[in-house]
Formats: C-alpha cells, sequence, structure tokens
C-alpha cells in the first residue's frame, strides 16, 4: 500500500515537472502563435489592428499550395515507409551480406543536411542541366529522363533525404523483436512473405505507426527539396510560401502563423488515429523469456535483398555524395570535368573562415546538449504515456506532437517572441537555441523511445519490483538495458537532427551562437553551388566521425558489459 | 587591355555603359534623386573628429575599445557580414564585431520584437531597401549621428534629418542571359524585349522579398506604364531568392534570360568564368540604395559610432565594392571605380524619387508579384 502511495506520488511529482516544462517549452509559444495568426493588418508588431479570423479565411486562395503539400508529403511518405520498412526488414531480420556496413551507410542520408540531398539531386536530374539528362542526350535520347523539379522528384527527393529517419525508427523496433515468433511461423508452413505480413509487420505495428506519423510531419514541415526544387517549377508548398511570406517587407507573420496553426488539425487528427490504433493491443515483444536477436537464413535470395539495398544506397548516399563532391572540387559546376576547372579553393575558403569553424564546433556541441537532456525528456514524457496511469497523460501526448505539426521557421518565431519576454538570459545565446531543439524535436524522442517501450513487457518490471529491487535499482538494472537500442536510437537522431536543423536556427541565430547549417543555406543563396557542396560536404564529414567515435565508444563498452 | 575595356567587352548591351553614354542619358550619379518628401539641407554638424586608421571619426575610441564589441544587424549574407566583421576587427582588434544576418523582413520582424520586449542587442543595422528604413525611423529605430565622413556624401544620400541612416551601398540590375543559349545578336538589348514571347518560360527574376525586385518593378511601370508587368506576367517568369542563384541557373542554361540580373552577380558569375553576360538597357538600370545607421539605446554606442564611421570610410566602402560576397557600388563622392573599372556613374541609373509614392505601392507590388510567380 505504501509502495504504491509512493510509486504513485512519484508519478505524480514527474508528471508536474514535465508537464511544467513541456507547458513552458510548447505551449507558452504556441500561445504567441495564435495571438500572432488572429492578428489582423500589416503584421508587424505595431501595425496589428485588432483580433479577428481574417487569416484563417483567406486560406481557401491557397488551396492550391496547400493541395502541393499534401501530394508531395503523402506520396514522399508513403515512399518513406515502405522503403523503410523493407530495408529494416533486410537488414535486421535477414542474414544479408555486409549487414553492419549496409546499416551505417544506411543512416547516411540522415545526418546529411536535407539541402545538400536537394543540391545534389537538382544537378542530377533538372530538366536541361541535370547531369543524368546530359548524359541520356548525349547517348541518343531526346527531352531528359529525370525531371526532379516536378511534384513527384520533389517527394522522390525529399523521401530519401528527410524520410531516412523512417529506417532508423522502424529498425530499431525490429531488433527488440524475438525471432523465435517468426521461426514458429514458419515452421508451422507459413511462407517468408506471409511471415513477414502475418507477423513481423503486426508485431513492429506501433514503430511503423509512429514512424508514418512522424515522417507525414516532417515532410509537411519539409523545407529544403520544395525550396531548391520546387521553386524552379513554380510549385510551392506551405513552408515554402511560409518561408516567403516572412521574409518579405512587411512580412506577413500573422497569415504565416495562420497556416502553421492549420497544421495543428492535421497532426491532432493524425496524432488520435496513433492512440486509437494501438489502444487495447499488445505490441509486447520483450518478455521475461530471453531471447537472442539472430537473423533469419533467407538463402539464395539475401544477394536479391543485397541488390535492392545497394540500389537504395547508392541513389540516397553514394551517387548524391560523388556529384557534390565533384562539384565541390570545380571551379564551375560542369557536367564535363576538365583540368583546369578543377580547384581545392572551396575547402580553403570554408575552412577558413572563423564563423565556419566556431559554427561547427557550436553546432556538435548543441547536438551532444540536446541528445543528452532531449532523450531523459522524452524518455520520461513516454514512461508517464505507457506506464503510468497519470491523469491527463492522452493531453501530455498531444501536446508533446504539437511541435511537430508547426513549421519550425513559424514555430520558431513563437518561441523568440516567448522567450524575448521572459526575465531570463537566454535569448541571443547558443541556449535558446538548445530550448528550441530540444522543442521541436520532441515529438522525434517521444515516438522513438514510446516504440520500444511498447514491446516491453510489464511484467519484467513487476518482477523486480517483487524480488524488493527499488524504483532506481529496476531502472538501472532491467528497464534501461532492455530501452538500449530505443534510447541509443533516439540519442543518435536527436543528435543529428540538431546538428541538421534549419528552419528554427535560422530565425534564433544570435551574434554569439552562429550554427553550421543556416551557414550552408547562406552560401547557397549568396556564394555559390561549389562552396556550399563543401562545406555540406565537410558538415557530413565531421558529423561522420563524430557518430562513428561515439559508435566505437558504445561497442567498447557493450564487450566490456 | 584596360580593366574599363575588359568591363565594356563582357557587358555586351545595346548601350554599353560608357561616360558618354551616361553623359547623353541625362542622368548621372550626381544628380541622383532628391527625394521629395526631403527639404533642401545642409550636414548637420559632425562630431568632434579624431583620425584613426586613416579615417576620421567622431567616436571615444578609447571608450570604443572598453566596450570591446559591436553588434552588426544585416540583410546581406552571413560570409558577407562575417568577412565586414573581420575587417573591422583587423583595423580594431580590441573589438571583437559580431553579426546577425537575415533577410529583410525576417529582420525587420527581429528587431521591432527585441525592441518591443525592451531588449537592445544591436548596435548598427542595415537594410536591403529605403522602404525598410524611413519605416524603422518612424518607429524610433535610429540614434542620430553626425559622422564626420558625411561631408564625403550627397545630402541626398542621407536620412532626413541627417544622421540617422546613410547609403551605405547601391546595387543595381540590368539584363543577364546565358551565351551558351543565346547569342548576342538576339539577346534583349531593352527593357520591353523581355516581353518577346520567344521568352516565355525562359526568364527569371527574383522574389517579392527583394528590395532589389521592388525597385525594378516600381522603376520600369513609371517608365513603360502598368500593362508592362501585365504583360510580363504571360512569360511565366521563375522567381529566385538571391542574385547567385539566378546566376547560376543563367550558367548552367537552365534558364536563358534573367530579367532582374544584379551587377553584383554578374561579377561574381563572370569571375568564374561563366557563360552569362550582362545588358544595360539604354532606359536606365533601376538602383536599390541599402540603409545603414545606429541603433536606438546601442548597448556599444561608441563602437557603433567606430564601425559606422569605418563603414563610411573611403576604406569601407572599397571594401563593399571589391568583397565578392558584396561588389556593391560605394555611393561616396571620391569612391574609386568598381572591379571592372567602371563607376557607378558610368550607368544610368534609375532610382526612386518620390518616396511617399514609392512606400506606398509596396502591398500592390508584393501582390502583383507573388501572383505572377504563382505564390498569390
Amino acid at each position: 500500500m505504501a509502495t504504491s502511495v509512493f510509486k504513485s506520488r512519484r508519478s505524480a511529482i514527474s508528471g508536474i515537472a514535465v508537464t511544467a516544462v513541456i507547458g513552458l517549452f510548447v505551449l507558452y509559444p504556441i500561445f504567441f502563435l495564435l495571438q500572432a495568426a488572429l492578428k489582423q493588418g500589416d503584421g508587424t508588431v505595431e501595425g496589428s489592428t485588432g483580433y479577428g479570423t481574417g487569416n484563417f479565411e483567406r486560406l481557401p486562395n491557397y488551396s492550391g499550395i496547400i493541395w502541393n503539400t499534401l501530394e508531395v508529403s503523402i506520396v514522399a511518405t508513403l515512399i518513406a515507409i515502405i522503403v523503410g520498412f523493407l530495408i529494416a526488414y533486410i537488414l535486421t531480420r535477414t542474414n544479408v551480406p555486409f549487414r553492419r556496413g549496409l546499416e551505417q551507410l544506411m543512416a547516411v542520408p540522415y545526418y546529411v543536411t536535407p539541402l545538400l540531398g536537394a543540391l545534389a539531386w537538382s544537378l542530377l536530374g533538372e530538366p536541361h542541366s541535370g547531369y543524368i539528362n546530359i548524359l541520356w542526350r548525349a547517348l541518343g535520347g531526346e527531352g531528359s529522363i529525370v525531371n526532379v523539379t516536378s511534384a513527384m522528384g520533389i517527394a522522390w527527393v525529399m523521401a530519401l533525404f528527410e524520410g531516412s529517419v523512417a529506417f532508423v525508427m522502424i529498425s530499431a523496433v525490429m531488433q527488440s523483436i524475438d525471432p523465435s515468433l517468426e521461426e514458429a511461423s514458419q515452421v508451422i508452413g507459413a511462407g517468408r512473405f506471409s511471415t513477414m505480413m502475418r507477423i513481423t509487420l503486426p508485431l513492429v505495428a506501433p514503430g511503423v505507426l509512429g514512424a508514418l506519423i512522424y515522417v507525414f510531419a516532417e515532410m509537411l514541415g519539409s523545407f529544403s527539396a520544395a525550396l531548391v526544387l520546387g521553386t524552379p517549377s513554380r510549385f510551392y508548398v506551405l513552408t515554402t510560401a511560409i518561408y516567403l511570406m516572412v521574409t518579405q517587407y512587411p512580412p506577413r507573420i500573422p497569415l504565416a502563423a495562420a497556416m502553421g496553426v492549420v497544421l495543428f488539425a492535421v497532426m491532432f487528427l493524425m496524432t488520435y488515429l496513433y492512440r486509437r490504433m494501438i489502444s487495447g493491443r499488445s505490441y509486447v515483444t520483450v518478455s521475461g523469456k530471453a531471447f537472442r536477436p539472430r537473423p533469419v537464413d533467407v538463402g539464395g535470395l539475401r544477394w536479391v535483398y543485397l541488390l535492392l539495398v545497394g540500389a537504395y544506397i547508392f541513389l540516397a548516399v553514394v551517387l548524391p555524395m560523388l556529384t557534390l563532391a565533384y562539384v565541390s572540387l570545380q571551379k564551375l559546376a560542369t557536367a564535363l570535368p576538365s583540368w583546369s576547372n578543377f580547384t581545392f579553393e572551396h575547402y580553403r575558403v570554408a575552412l577558413s573562415q572563423n564563423a565556419v569553424r566556431y559554427a561547427i564546433f557550436n553546432s556538435l556541441e548543441l547536438g551532444v546538449i540536446t541528445a543528452t537532456i532531449g532523450v531523459a525528456l522524452t524518455g520520461t514524457i513516454s514512461w508517464l504515456l505507457h506506464r503510468t496511469r497519470l491523469p491527463g497523460r492522452a493531453a501530455l501526448e498531444y501536446i508533446s506532437m504539437f511541435p511537430q505539426a508547426v513549421p519550425r521557421l513559424v514555430f520558431a518565431f513563437g518561441i523568440m517572441w516567448a522567450w524575448l519576454v521572459l526575465p531570463v538570459p537566454v535569448y541571443g545565446t547558443i541556449w535558446l537555441l538548445l530550448i528550441a531543439y530540444l522543442t521541436v524535436f520532441l515529438p522525434l524522442g517521444v515516438r522513438t523511445i514510446s516504440s520500444v517501450l511498447l514491446q516491453l513487457d510489464k511484467t519484467l518490471d513487476e518482477c523486480g519490483q517483487v524480488c524488493g529491487a527499488s524504483w532506481s535499482q529496476r531502472l538501472r538494472t532491467i528497464n534501461i538495458p532492455l530501452l538500449r537500442p530505443g534510447i541509443m536510437a533516439a540519442w543518435m537522431l536527436l543528435f543529428i537532427g540538431s546538428v541538421r536543423e534549419l528552419g528554427a536556427s535560422i530565425l534564433l541565430v544570435g551574434p554569439n551562437s552562429q550554427v553550421l547549417t543556416p551557414a550552408i543555406v547562406d552560401a547557397w543563396n549568396f556564394s555559390s553551388s561549389e562552396l556550399t557542396a563543401a562545406m555540406a560536404l565537410i558538415q557530413t564529414l565531421v558529423v561522420g566521425i563524430f557518430i562513428a567515435i561515439f559508435t566505437m565508444l558504445m561497442r567498447r563498452r557493450d564487450l566490456k558489459g | 587591355m584596360s580593366k574599363e575595356d575588359q568591363a565594356k567587352g563582357v557587358a555586351r548591351s545595346a548601350m554599353v555603359p560608357s561616360r558618354r553614354n551616361v553623359l547623353r542619358a541625362g542622368l548621372s550619379l550626381a544628380t541622383l534623386p532628391v527625394l521629395n518628401v526631403i527639404a533642401p539641407r545642409a550636414y548637420a554638424q559632425s562630431a568632434a573628429a579624431t583620425t584613426v586608421q586613416g579615417f576620421e571619426t567622431g567616436a571615444n575610441v578609447a571608450q570604443a575599445e572598453q566596450e570591446g564589441a559591436v553588434v552588426f544587424y544585416t540583410h546581406d549574407s552571413g560570409a558577407a557580414a562575417a568577412a565586414i566583421c573581420d575587417a573591422f576587427h583587423k583595423d580594431f582588434p580590441k573589438i571583437t564585431a559580431r553579426y546577425v544576418s537575415l533577410q529583410n523582413g525576417s529582420l525587420f520582424s527581429k528587431i521591432l520584437a527585441e525592441r518591443g520586449a525592451s531588449r537592445y542587442e544591436a548596435d548598427v543595422i542595415q537594410f536591403s531597401d529605403l522602404g525598410t528604413a524611413i519605416d524603422f525611423q518612424s518607429k524610433g529605430g535610429y540614434e542620430q549621428y553626425h559622422s564626420p565622413q558625411q561631408k564625403y556624401y550627397s545630402p541626398d544620400h542621407l536620412s532626413t534629418p541627417a544622421g540617422l541612416y546613410f547609403w551605405i551601398a547601391m546595387g543595381f540590375a540590368g539584363i543577364g542571359y546565358c551565351t551558351d543559349q543565346v547569342k548576342a545578336a538576339e539577346a534583349p538589348a531593352t527593357w520591353k524585349d523581355l516581353l518577346d514571347p520567344k521568352w516565355k518560360g525562359k526568364i527569371s527574376v527574383k522574389q517579392a522579398n527583394s528590395g532589389m525586385q521592388f525597385t525594378e518593378w516600381y522603376e520600369l511601370r513609371k517608365l513603360y506604364g502598368k500593362d508592362y508587368w501585365k504583360t510580363f506576367a504571360q512569360q511565366k517568369p521563375r522567381g529566385f531568392n538571391s542574385r547567385v542563384q539566378v546566376f547560376d541557373r543563367l550558367a548552367r542554361g537552365d534558364d536563358a534570360i534573367c530579367g532582374m540580373a544584379e551587377w553584383a552577380g554578374y561579377q561574381l558569375a563572370r569571375e568564374k568564368k561563366a557563360p552569362v553576360a550582362f545588358v544595360a538597357p539604354k532606359d536606365g538600370l533601376p538602383s536599390s540604395p541599402m540603409a545603414n545607421g545606429i541603433v536606438s539605446k546601442a548597448p556599444h554606442p561608441q563602437a557603433a559610432r567606430l564601425f559606422i564611421d569605418w563603414l563610411m570610410s573611403l576604406k569601407g566602402q572599397v571594401f563593399y565594392q571589391e568583397n565578392p560576397y558584396l561588389y556593391y557600388g560605394s555611393i561616396r563622392k571620391d569612391a574609386p571605380s568598381m572591379p571592372g573599372g567602371l563607376r557607378l556613374n558610368d550607368f544610368k541609373l534609375l532610382v526612386p524619387t518620390d518616396m511617399k509614392a514609392f512606400l506606398a505601392s509596396r502591398s500592390e507590388f508584393n501582390s502583383e508579384w507573388n501572383q505572377m510567380l504563382g505564390l498569390l
């Protein structure tokens, strides 16, 4: 009885603390956004002429842009989830050759700044100057074989670079499945495909659903691919429209905020559907019965799988990286190489800029802090959502999903207004970026850790409790070790997400807190594609080295353990 | 070949910008606009000046060094801002210059939001067009400071009243084309040539967030009437965010023509030996001055004065003309030639003269331009 009271009190205290933090980080800026969305007049702070629903009434005028957004988001999400699921299945559940190496390469598109992917594919697939089309015409073809500036082209690039998170999220869940369930299915006569669809897929359903919602929201808020590839074909989505509205003079922030607020409704619906689908069902795959994840022998099919994964990696990693490396070594980007056009100058310029060196350091520092605090925060939220009976936990889930629904550029305005008026000295410092990152990546952390948590049998914790283990002992010896894959995936996702974050950073960087991705976008806008390619490759390399060191240290720790 | 000849060679135009042509056109920088909202003015008395690093300043240099920092808010790129800050810091090692770089609209929102919350982070601010600067002035945003450098500028190129901001540089635009796609003889020579249906779907311009684009829209509408842009809209132009993007696309042949080719972007492309050419139409080149001034309640007031004086000085102006991230023309009376050997007054520049009408037309421009580019 006393334990139960203590437990509920602890949950209540954690609940109140987390709700306060979430309230401050999410609801407080949203209050300012709602206020802005209801403002009438020219939208400047002093140009407001009162409140009303005029901005929302104007939204039907943008139905074409809203339709464009839905079109590319749905297509890109479907591509990302299907490809993410298949590759996660191949790499975690089968004995495909070179598995570990392929796994490492699969993470690359996620830590590549989306702008880099878009830039690479614009160089490859522009109807006139794209290298693929030039090659096509040189081989006797006519017109263009690829057009990345079309809606489908944009969706393809978005799926490759902004949807790669689906693979990371789904594979984290797949690693926790007891292979004996699949083996049992095959023993009683089910084929491999049937086993995948009837056993594996339902077991990873929370992870896939979580990834689906996250990726769809990510696509709604996607910016770089639509900006780089859509603008040349006069194809706008909500984020590019918002970007152009807030950068115009006078800035049309109220209308942009209204567009952002409308996306709340979409997110509400998605979160509601997610809750409905997972409620009342068990997805437990990690129980008291010990298992060792082991791949299924798929025979000769492993080479077909290798080919499939290899093709994806070629399109998402090798081809874009080679293109950018090639462009970064040219004075003027051209399809045909020549020695007189060769230069290392862009790397020299990029590395000689104090601002860039300083920004790399800031980005890495912020990435580590965001990931570490973010995992603790989102882990606590996931725990409260799925392991307690805390009143109002459904509301907590909805609120923690809010930041995903609002384009980050708009959310950044809310954060700026919110923290400007608070008497806390964070405005203009790196700490405001930390707050922004923790807020905008809340849904990512919660989704990733929740997916793994749902697979964990509660009885394991209860066994520990029966044996007299304290809460902290159980956390340390039972729950955290079992949640490790999810926690590590969340840490990595938050770290990479922070380093490549753009939307919120553009507005919130201060004179003392420059970070790298806005500097890369700046180079694309004002310097050259060649310098941008060099800077983006430097960023990718730095992040890659950092992740390799991190992974190595973790493996060494595992071996010691 | 002299620098001037080289520049003429690449500026294949209906009107090669020579001094004689400019004189014939009857408008030179010396007669640049007298803002009709401005009463005749004389220079206000400058602060007591000392000479440091070869230029006069009204700042207390020792105090500025004691402040140790200056914060520069600018619409220009991060690379440009970083270069300016580094150059200033080189001259004044005891003062760290830092910057915030944002597109003009976002910069305006940010500074207003900060001031609305009584936060004063910026010392000096630069806007991409006069409209924003005048709006900021009307909100009490500037600190009045009469720089000893003002004497090198025409009173028309200072704020009203003087001392709030000055025209730090001039951007101007003509027509650009891809020489791989378009022969010189077929290239548009005048603004009206852009309306030829053969260019449909092949023209790039900039988005409505460009102050330069606004000026072009305003000036060409004044010259050719409202129908000019209505006809131009039928060409289905594509809008981009920056001069670098439009020239990169021209160089690759993705667009054949650029309807708002900024000289600064052209210089950068020319340096890379990109297959692009610049045309200076004989009717003139729309030009947009950038405005720079000290922000009221600046946290480092003496460093801000020193920074402004440095920017206004010959040294600062040469830097603005020659840095590849800037490549702007200087409006300073004794400014040397720009890279390529030309001076601002070698071109027939079209600068808005009726500021009231210019400012009042902004919302019409935003609406028409967004609609034309498919953004509504």
